[in-house]
């Protein structure tokens, strides 16, 4: 409904109307009340009246009986009447009748004959019309009634006797009703008073009018029980009184006066109504503006929260409820606003360094004109993870901060700087060309090749740039910044310090970066498993061991060999959590097949972060002693390169795990800048050539002698040599001649599952050797 | 009533002289007496009952007899005289105060007006028929008369009972009035030659209607 829409209206209405709808009962009541108190007293006067009319009507009977009666007693009109003389008897009638206002005289005989009449002289005698009068009056001497008579009019009549002494005729008076006898009546009784006969209405004091009005319903007025009656459009109670046989006395009383008084206490209550209803409107309607009005106002100051707009303080009027909810809004709007604040800067804002985050930079980017030329560069760390373990996650985080500050100083104009997340930096400058682009690495790199220093220990961290330009590169953000990371790690791996995306290509492809996100399930779901490749003592023929590698039976990809995937769980850190898994894997079957009799060394290999694990000595330790192993059991390879990361700290870790007796082997040596005086250094068992070399050992004359020296190198460090990747008996032979301790590759036996393993060894122990 | 019936006989005895010659009528025929009892149908005595003998043949024996109605107390007495024709009847007024006897009734119209004492004039009725009396200032004063062509008759006193002596044998009609007779009774045939006879007769008469007098104060009215 409109009329509710708006606070103001509805407290209005519901005022007002509760207004009105007490007015209209009261009026109501009023009404009501009135029109029985005027009905009541109506009725009460109109009894009274009636009384009064029939006592009247008695009384005038009485005493018109009373005035024949002395009439006839009269001596001289005894004696008229006593002269039998027709003429004189008629005479003496009008004469004594005139004396008491009789229009009709009659005298009658004895036995009820009219003898004279003055009504009509000369005719002959005649019964008397009335005989039940006459009779009541030889029953109680004299009588009376109203009757209509032979010349159609009403009378009153009265018959009494002429007595001579004793009753010598009868002598009747008529008295006519007419309008003055009613008009008589009703000054008496206050009321309106009718004669109705058959034939209408033969006398009244009513006017004209009213008398017409009468005529025309005198059959529903002339009810003996009192009633409501309209005449002419006035209200009337009415009662009927018998009046003779034929006749009635029809009683009216005005409920004009009445009604009148109570019409003006209607119209005074009305007018009082009205008033109040009027100024309730005004009143309710100021009432509701002051109400609504600060409630629109907060409307309005909700609206301007809503958009976000909380520049405008929320204006607290009055100390009252309203005021209070201003003053709610106003808390609400500070601290929405404070919170926005908060929430936007958690959003856009990382909180470690203070710098812009990647959805900042990503708007920033998707700011700029698509077409203008920009810079996304990519920035990693270099040596953050192995600080990070070895100081723990406070120095790291306070570094980072260093860094970012650091990088700062060297922000071009026009730029932003942004933490993409742990160690990676990304930039992005808007117009910056090739050339421009170049200069500004070698700035960063610069700025980062001063050490750090923190609580006065210098930390030297470097990082790698890769660099990527929009629109050669990509256009969005997401494209942007994969091509430069790219760039970022190829820059890493060759050392370059930074490499410029379009120089390095387009990076794994999708389906590998979408494998990151898969291998936490597979972890769960058990796709990771195990498969063993024996290693071959080859001077006595005998498996003294074998290698743990990781394959990932991928549901949709296959087995999928780790080549395609680790190097993504070491850039994740998604590492950590396999290697213990895998740890766990080995130590555990080592222990199954010792108990079956099957003793072999059973290696697993080890990334750099897992070597920089401060954890993995402890790990160690606890899956030895769960597995009861003798540490000699298991033997962890780390590959060149791993222990380039942070030769330091690689090299302490290593003493540790030697330290605890587990045995140690360098994988894919030769393919490294792994210095002979380095390896000196480590405490390890084992030295895996890289199988580069040994697969074209029968080709290649240099790389043969690489194998040989490198051999001979091994042995003379107290070294046990490993070759992996034999393809062939040649290659086997060749290696068995050149001294190499232990041998491993397809020709001797891939891969396989631990069941396919045990399967192997059984089968050798029965067939002769290879 | 029954003094007052005494009374009236009383009173006729001054006129002896005058019955002489019906006596000598009567005896010459050998007379006859007649006893009548009146009564209403219901048993009551009916006092003031006129009992008439007319002859059936023969004229009666004429008389120019006198009687008094006295005008005492405010009533007449006696409330009925029956008397012959040719009558002279006396009002004497009793009463301290005047009366206005009057008769408007055919056998006698008369009106002796306002008077105190005796009138000079009696009122001779001299035509047989009832004659109601009254007085114009006392409207309840109410006397009857009944004029008859005969000799013969008497009135019922308070027992009903009225007796006619000395009636020559002969054939009559008996007559029986009253001044509130209900109806006139029939004349009944009676012939008187026994001595004495007794008649048992039926009657309807309206109670005698007493109107209060007006009290009458120590001053006199």
């Amino acid at each position: 409904m409109i009329l509710f829409r708006t606070l103001e209206r509805r407290i209005a209405v519901v005022f007002v109307g509760l207004l009105v709808v007490v007015m209209l009962l009261m009026l109501l009541i009023v009404a009501r009340s009135g029109e029985a108190i005027i009905a009541t007293e109506s009725e009460r006067q109109l009894s009274a009246g009636a009384r009064n009319v029939s006592n009247m009507i008695d009384r005038d009977r009485r005493q018109l009986e009373l005035a024949a009666s002395v009439l006839s007693g009269d001596f001289s009109f005894r004696e008229a009447i006593a002269t039998q003389d027709r003429a004189t008897v008629l005479s003496v009638l009008r004469n004594h009748g005139s004396r008491i206002g009789a229009r009709v005289m009659m005298v009658l005989s004895l036995s009820g004959e009219v003898i004279v009449d003055t009504q009509r002289p000369g005719k002959p005698a005649r019964p008397f019309p009335f005989s039940d009068l006459l009779r009541a009056a030889e029953s109680s001497g004299r009588s009376g009634d109203v009757a209509l008579m032979e010349d159609g009019l009403l009378y009153e009549i009265v018959v009494v006797p002429i007595l001579a002494p004793i009753r010598t005729a009868w002598v009747v008076m008529g008295f006519p009703v007419e309008d003055a006898w009613a008009s008589e009546v009703a000054r008496g009784s206050g009321l309106d008073v009718s004669v109705v006969a058959t034939g209408g209405v033969r006398a009244s004091s009513l006017s004209p009018t009213l008398r017409s009005a009468l005529e025309k319903q005198q059959s529903t007025a002339l009810s003996e029980q009192p009633r409501q009656l309209t005449l002419d459009g006035r209200n009337y109670h009415a009662v009927a009184l018998p009046f003779g046989p034929q006749a009635r006395v029809l009683l009216l009383h005005s409920l004009e006066h009445s009604e009148a008084v109570f019409r003006e206490l209607e119209h005074a209550l009305e007018i009082i109504a009205g008033a109040g209803i009027a100024l309730f409107v005004i009143g309710s309607f100021g009432l509701a503006r002051r109400i609504a009005g600060p409630v629109k106002a907060l409307a309005r100051a909700a609206q301007r929260i809503e958009v976000g707009d909380y520049s405008e303080a929320v204006a607290v009027t009055a100390p009252d409820e309203i005021g209070q909810l201003a003053a709610g809004f106003e808390s609400m709007r500070t601290g929405i606003a404070s919170r926005e604040n908060k929430i936007m800067r958690l959003a856009y804002e990382d909180t470690l360094t203070g710098l812009p985050n990647r959805t900042r930079l990503a708007e920033r980017l998707a700011g700029l004109d698509p077409e203008a030329a920009a810079m996304v560069a990519v920035l990693g760390l270099d040596r953050f993870a192995p600080i990070n373990d070895a100081l723990g996650h406070p120095v790291g985080d306070r570094l980072l901060q260093q860094v970012g500050a650091r990088l700062a100083g060297v922000m071009p104009p026009r730029g932003m700087l942004a933490r993409l997340w742990g160690d990676e930096f990304a930039f992005v400058v808007e117009g910056v060309d090739e050339l421009s682009a170049r200069d500004f690495a070698t700035r960063l790199l610069a700025a980062l090749r001063e050490p750090i220093e923190l609580d006065g220990q210098k930390l030297d961290v470097g990082g790698s740039l890769g660099i990527a330009f929009r629109p050669a590169d990509g256009r969005d953000m997401d494209a942007l910044l994969r091509r430069a990371e790219v760039a970022m790690y190829s820059a890493k791996r060759r050392q370059s310090g930074y490499a410029l995306a379009g120089e390095v290509g387009e990076g794994p492809p999708p389906e590998e970066l979408s494998m990151i996100g898969e291998m936490r399930q597979a972890l769960d779901r058990r796709e990771f498993v195990l498969h063993y490749q024996p290693k071959l003592a080859l001077g006595s023929n005998r498996v003294v061991g074998a290698e743990a590698l990781l394959r990932w039976q991928h549901p949709e990809r296959g087995l999928m060999p780790p080549g395609r995937f680790i190097p993504f769980a070491e850039q994740t850190g998604f590492i950590r959590e396999i290697t213990p898994w895998l740890l766990g894997e080995v130590a555990a079957q080592a222990a199954n097949w010792r108990e079956r009799g099957i003793s072999v060394v059973l290696a697993a290999n080890l990334s750099a972060r897992d070597l920089l694990n401060p954890d993995l000595v402890v790990l160690m330790r606890e899956l030895l002693a769960a597995h009861e192993l003798p540490p000699a059991a298991l033997c962890l390879e780390i590959t060149e390169s791993a222990l380039m990361e942070d030769p330091t700290l690689a090299l302490s870790h290593l003493a540790e795990l030697a330290a605890i007796g587990l045995k140690l082997s360098i994988d894919d040596y030769g393919a490294g800048q792994a210095s002979l005086s380095y390896v000196k250094s480590l405490p390890v068992h084992e030295l895996k050539i890289d199988q580069s070399f040994i697969g074209s050992l029968t080709t290649s004359p240099k790389d043969a002698a690489i194998v040989r020296s490198t051999i001979t190198l091994g042995h003379a460090l107290g070294l046990t040599v490993v070759a992996e990747g034999i393809e062939s008996e040649a290659d086997l032979n060749w290696l068995a001649a050149a001294g190499c301790d232990i041998g491993q590759g397809y020709f001797i036996a891939r891969p396989m599952t631990a069941s396919a393993f045990c399967d192997w060894i059984s089968g050798r122990a029965a067939a002769p050797a290879v | 009533m029954a003094d007052r019936a005494g009374h009236q006989t009383g009173r006729l005895t001054p006129r002896l002289a005058l019955a002489a010659l019906v006596l000598g009528w009567a005896c010459s025929a050998g007379a006859a007496s007649l006893t009548l009892r009146v009564r209403t149908p219901a048993g009551t005595p009916v006092e003031d009952a006129a009992v008439v003998l007319d002859p059936v043949n023969g004229t009666p024996p004429q008389s120019h007899g006198r009687a008094t109605i006295e005008q005492r107390d405010r009533d007449f007495v006696p409330y009925l005289t029956i008397v012959q024709k040719g009558t002279a009847v006396d009002f004497p007024n009793r009463d301290p105060f005047k009366h206005h006897v009057y008769s408007f009734s055919p056998a006698k119209v008369f009106e002796i007006k306002l008077y105190a004492g005796k009138p000079a004039n009696p009122v001779v009725f001299d035509q047989p028929g009832e004659v109601a009396l009254g007085c114009n200032i006392h409207d309840w004063m109410e006397a009857h008369v009944l004029v008859v062509d005969t000799p013969w008759f008497a009135k019922t006193g308070a027992d009903g009972v009225a007796r006619i002596d000395r009636v020559p044998p002969g054939a009559y009609r008996l007559r029986l009035w009253h001044p509130r007779q209900k109806g006139a009774a029939a004349d009944i045939e009676v012939d008187l030659r026994r001595a004495s006879r007794h008649l048992d007769l039926k009657l309807e008469v309206a109670p005698r209607v007493i109107v209060k007098k007006p009290p009458l104060d120590a001053g006199g009215y």
